[in-house]
């Protein structure tokens, strides 16, 4: 793979190129999947190749090969250096300078996912499918994953680093249904569960087969429960919802290459502009959002990124007010602040984009019950179901699979189909408290979309409960 | 390119099993991204998969690999026995699909096919040099796809398709307009053309108002017809779905569900819609009625929710890739019929007082057993008085139930339009939905956003 790697590099050079990186790749991925007491799935994928990104007369070019070998690097830098010739226009791309590094990575791990058997991997899920089992219940499911990824970058800078990073994870989902209504409920949360950069022990961590009762007696009283009624309220989510809030509403808005518009025509741009940087205030003094690449056990988590800048923790937003972006190297040189160090692709046939590596809600103080302790009247809601939220990341929508009422501090009765909307500052300018460390909890969600053509990134989000004040719920058709 | 039905039978050779299934995707292609009327995300793909199913005793096992040398076909095949062997037997498996004749179908054009990366830069450059006034956002693109099956029934399909695809976002500041073209054949997407409809789209949105949330009337072009359609469809025809009382068509099949104007299929043969063979279980594809005048009619399936569903079900070729398996058959060749309606302007008559919307952003299924959506408005809303389109709005949010927007339908255009439904993640595999624009009586908005624009 080096040696292809490095054909790549010359190759780039002679055809022009004044900048080059370029990835080998390898990635191996099994899926284990059961629905209804039977294997629905089990797979073992592998994919490998050879992505070169070259700037050649200030325009950037990419172009990939499956073939990791010499011949396919050739071919593959020949083509980026003829897109990039043809696609050059009015702009010319800098860089903002890099520390040149070379280094190796592992994610660290006690037992490698894919020591264990398939057969291991297919009993766990019928055995928290079993545990599933609930009169009210009329669909069960499980699926746990593991995925490998070796990946080489060479630049012409003189970077050389070489990384394997290892995630596996898992969810169980249990759905309801009577007379019409149908309820689904998720643990740890919905659209294929949590994963992390781990060993094995993440996913027994995660106690599937323990859980499953408690899911599955939900989604049958969902059931019986009353639909979230619309009002102004004191809201309370849970740290799993609280981290899609922080992923849709910070996350992405942050995000330098959006903001610059170049996301424009699919995933859309930001509220935020360059300027914004250490004066806006995004939110409430007791907000506190740092973007950490060095994350234990995060997705995001690496020792360099795709353009091998090295990985750091910086804070985003600092006492409720902007205080970071995500970065590349050439957005970094375009506003003139930062290094970069947010650049990953999905593999090795898709360009290096600005993406989330591991972002997280700065936890405040206290437990959950004394989050509630302050709320006459609210709701608190959990687990993901929808989202939605517009091309500038202001107006969102966010439906969950449970939630109950707040009196006087206390869980009340349960309520279905809750939903919540809002305008990303004014949300967040409500937030109040957010609950202490103890209650903190890491998730990973590997389905986060970008780029054109499409790529899939893996995140992680830290969050505690939050409490926002004055809130729309219960948005109706 | 490698040729995908010698592989896949390769493959199969390779396995050696008494019952085994290759799929071979191959794909090529390149897409000239650009944003501020610059290119800025040109990306060239080659690549080959094959996908092997192998089946021992019942017992069913899949594994992949983009290593199409000896080698890599033998090692896939023992990791696909692996997986087959430890899998518990399967009582429900329906087997592997037999032999049977492929519709003749023509969705393949040798000129796509061989543009190169200075034709994709240059159609770009058409696109940014046509919105005049305006910065541009979007890509062009173009791809070619070869998807083949082979397996040991002695079944064997392959196809090549073409696609090419404009896509613009003029803009500029408080204005953006959005336009698309997509075809089988480059030569039938008039780049120019994309981006002028975008940029005249665009010059009428300066100014932009708010407006009270409440239930509108309103006139929705294809674009925002097409994103609709498949988010609903998504659950509401899909078999597994109505197996498991998720889709909102499930105990409603022969029941009236929308106005008598909506007539909705899927159909992978119409020759205007990336036309599709075969499914990627190499079945046959057929087109299936879903609505008709406004009669639910029935969803599409593959082989294992036929044979579930019994009572004569037949797979009707819509089996998905296997990374989206858990989701079922999934329904991709979507088609809403016309209507009598021959402009925009005239469905705007007859909505008289309402809202006109240009496409969506960011849909999300709230609640599928009642297909309820909601989402953004985006580069193109106006107010609708007295028949006509006036004045620019803002970005509104709406949430509507699917079935009360399509409960009352005054009207729909008379030619529909091929809108582009495929992001390219993952290996290309180009789909769209046929729409005409639709004018409803009941669009819930819920919210308003930020003004036009980037």
């Amino acid at each position: 793979m080096r040696d292809a790697c490095r054909e790549a590099l010359d190759a780039a050079a002679g055809a022009g190129a004044a900048y080059a990186d370029v990835r080998g790749v390898t990635r191996r991925s099994q899926t284990v999947a059961t629905r209804d007491g039977r294997v629905e799935t089990v797979g073992d994928l592998e994919s490998e190749g050879i992505g070169v990104r070259v700037l050649v007369g200030g325009a950037w070019g990419f172009a990939c090969d499956r073939r990791l070998d010499r011949e396919g690097a050739r071919a593959a830098a020949a083509r980026a250096c003829a897109f990039a010739r043809a696609a050059a226009g009015r702009e010319t791309r800098a860089l903002a300078p890099v520390d040149v590094a070379s280094g190796t990575y592992r994610t660290p791990l006690e037992r490698d996912p894919f020591d264990v058997s398939l057969g291991d991997k297919i009993e766990l899920c019928l055995a928290a499918e079993r545990a599933l089992a609930h009169a009210d219940v009329k669909v069960t499911s499980a699926s746990v994953r593991a995925l490998r990824e070796r990946k080489l970058l060479l630049t012409s800078d003189g970077a050389e680093i070489d990384q394997e990073i290892v995630e596996c994870g898992g969810g169980i989902d249990a759905l309801a249904a009577a007379d019409g209504i149908v309820q689904i409920r998720s643990y740890p949360s919905a659209h294929g569960g949590s994963s992390a950069q781990s060993g094995w022990e993440y996913v027994e961590g995660l106690a599937l087969e323990r859980e499953a009762p408690r899911v599955a007696e939900q989604a049958a009283a969902l059931l019986r429960a009353d639909e979230c009624p619309p009002l102004r309220t004191t809201l309370v989510l849970d740290a799993e919802q609280m981290g899609l809030q922080v992923h849709e509403s910070i996350g992405h808005p942050i995000e330098l290459d959006r903001v610059y518009g170049t996301e424009a025509a699919y995933a859309g741009t930001s509220f935020l502009k360059p300027g914004d940087l250490g004066s806006l205030r995004y939110g409430s003094p007791v907000m506190n959002v740092t973007a950490d690449a060095t994350t234990p056990g995060g997705l995001g988590t690496f020792a360099f990124d795709d353009e091998g800048v090295a990985a750091a923790r910086e804070p985003i937003v600092a006492e409720g007010v902007l205080a970071g972006f995500l970065t590349s190297r050439e957005t970094a040189a375009r506003i003139g602040d930062g290094r970069g160090g947010s650049m990953r692709a999905e593999g090795w046939n898709r360009m290096p984009l600005v993406r989330m590596t591991n972002l997280h809600l700065e936890p405040g103080s206290g437990s959950f019950e004394e989050l509630l302790d302050g709320v006459d009247e609210g709701v608190y809601l959990e687990t993901n179901k929808s989202w939605s939220i517009d091309d500038k990341r202001l107006n969102f929508q966010f439906g969950t699979q449970i939630a109950w009422e707040i009196r006087a501090g206390k869980l009340g009765r349960m309520l279905r189909d809750a939903t919540y909307t809002g305008i990303t500052p004014v949300f967040w300018g409500s937030l109040d408290a957010v609950a202490g460390a103890e209650e903190w909890r890491l998730h990973g969600l590997t389905n986060c979309g970008k780029g054109q053509p499409g790529q899939v990134a893996h995140v992680s989000h830290g969050a505690a409960p939050a409490r926002f004040r004055d809130v729309q719920v219960g948005v109706r058709a | 390119m490698t040729d995908a039905l010698d592989l896949a039978g390769e493959a199969v050779a390779a396995a050696g099993a008494d019952e085994v299934e290759a799929l071979v995707h191959v794909e090529r292609s390149g897409l000239a991204r650009f944003a501020a009327s610059d290119v800025h995300q040109p990306t060239l793909i080659e690549n080959a998969t094959v996908q092997l199913r192998v089946v021992r005793d019942g017992r069913v096992g899949w594994a992949s690999t983009n290593r199409v040398s000896g080698d890599g076909l033998r090692a896939v095949a023992a990791r696909a026995a692996e997986a087959a062997d430890t899998a518990p037997r399967d009582p429900q498996f329906p087997g592997l699909a037999p032999p049977e004749p492929l519709p003749e179908i023509d969705g393949y054009d040798e000129e796509t096919a061989a543009l190169g990366p200075e034709e994709l830069a240059r159609t770009a450059r058409l696109a940014i040099d046509a919105a005049a006034d305006y910065d541009v956002y979007g890509f062009f693109t173009s791809g070619t796809t070869q998807l083949a099956v082979a397996s040991s029934t002695g079944l064997e399909a392959e196809q090549r398709l073409t696609d090419a695809t404009t896509l613009v976002i003029a803009a500029g500041e408080g204005a953006s307009g959005y336009a698309e073209a997509t075809a089988s054949a480059a030569r039938d997407v008039d780049a120019a053309a994309v981006a002028r409809e975008a940029a005249a789209k665009a010059a009428r949105t300066r100014g932009a108002q708010s407006l009270e949330p409440a239930p509108y009337r309103a006139v929705l072009e294809p674009y925002a017809v097409a994103e609709l359609l498949d988010y609903f469809g998504y659950e509401a025809f899909n078999g597994l779905a109505l197996l498991e009382g998720r889709s909102f068509l499930a105990g409603r099949l022969g029941e009236r569900v929308f106005d008598d104007k909506v007539t909705i299929a899927d159909d992978p043969l119409d020759l205007r819609a990336l036309p599709k063979a075969f499914d990627f279980e190499g079945t046959p594809k057929r087109p299936v009625p879903l609505v008709e005048a406004g009669v639910a009619r029935g969803c599409v399936w593959d082989r294992a929710t036929a044979a579930r569903a019994g009572e004569g079900q037949e797979t009707t070729g819509h089996a998905p890739p296997f990374a989206y398996r858990s989701y079922g058959p999934l329904p991709v060749s979507l088609a809403l019929e016309g209507g009598d309606a021959e402009s925009t302007e005239e469905l705007a008559e007859r909505v008289g007082e309402g809202i006109y919307v240009t496409r969506l952003h960011y849909l999300s299924v709230v609640h599928p057993r009642e297909g309820i959506v909601t989402g953004m408005t985006r580069d193109g809303t106006f107010r609708i008085r007295d028949g006509k389109v006036a004045e620019p709005l803002v970005n509104l949010r709406f949430t509507v139930a699917v079935p009360q927007m399509l409960a009352d339908v005054p009207g729909l255009t008379r030619e529909p339009k091929l809108v582009n439904r495929s992001d390219f993640y993952g290996e290309r595999y180009p789909y769209g939905a046929l729409c005409p624009a639709l004018a409803t009586a009941r669009f819930t908005i819920t919210g308003t956003g930020s003004e036009p624009g980037i």
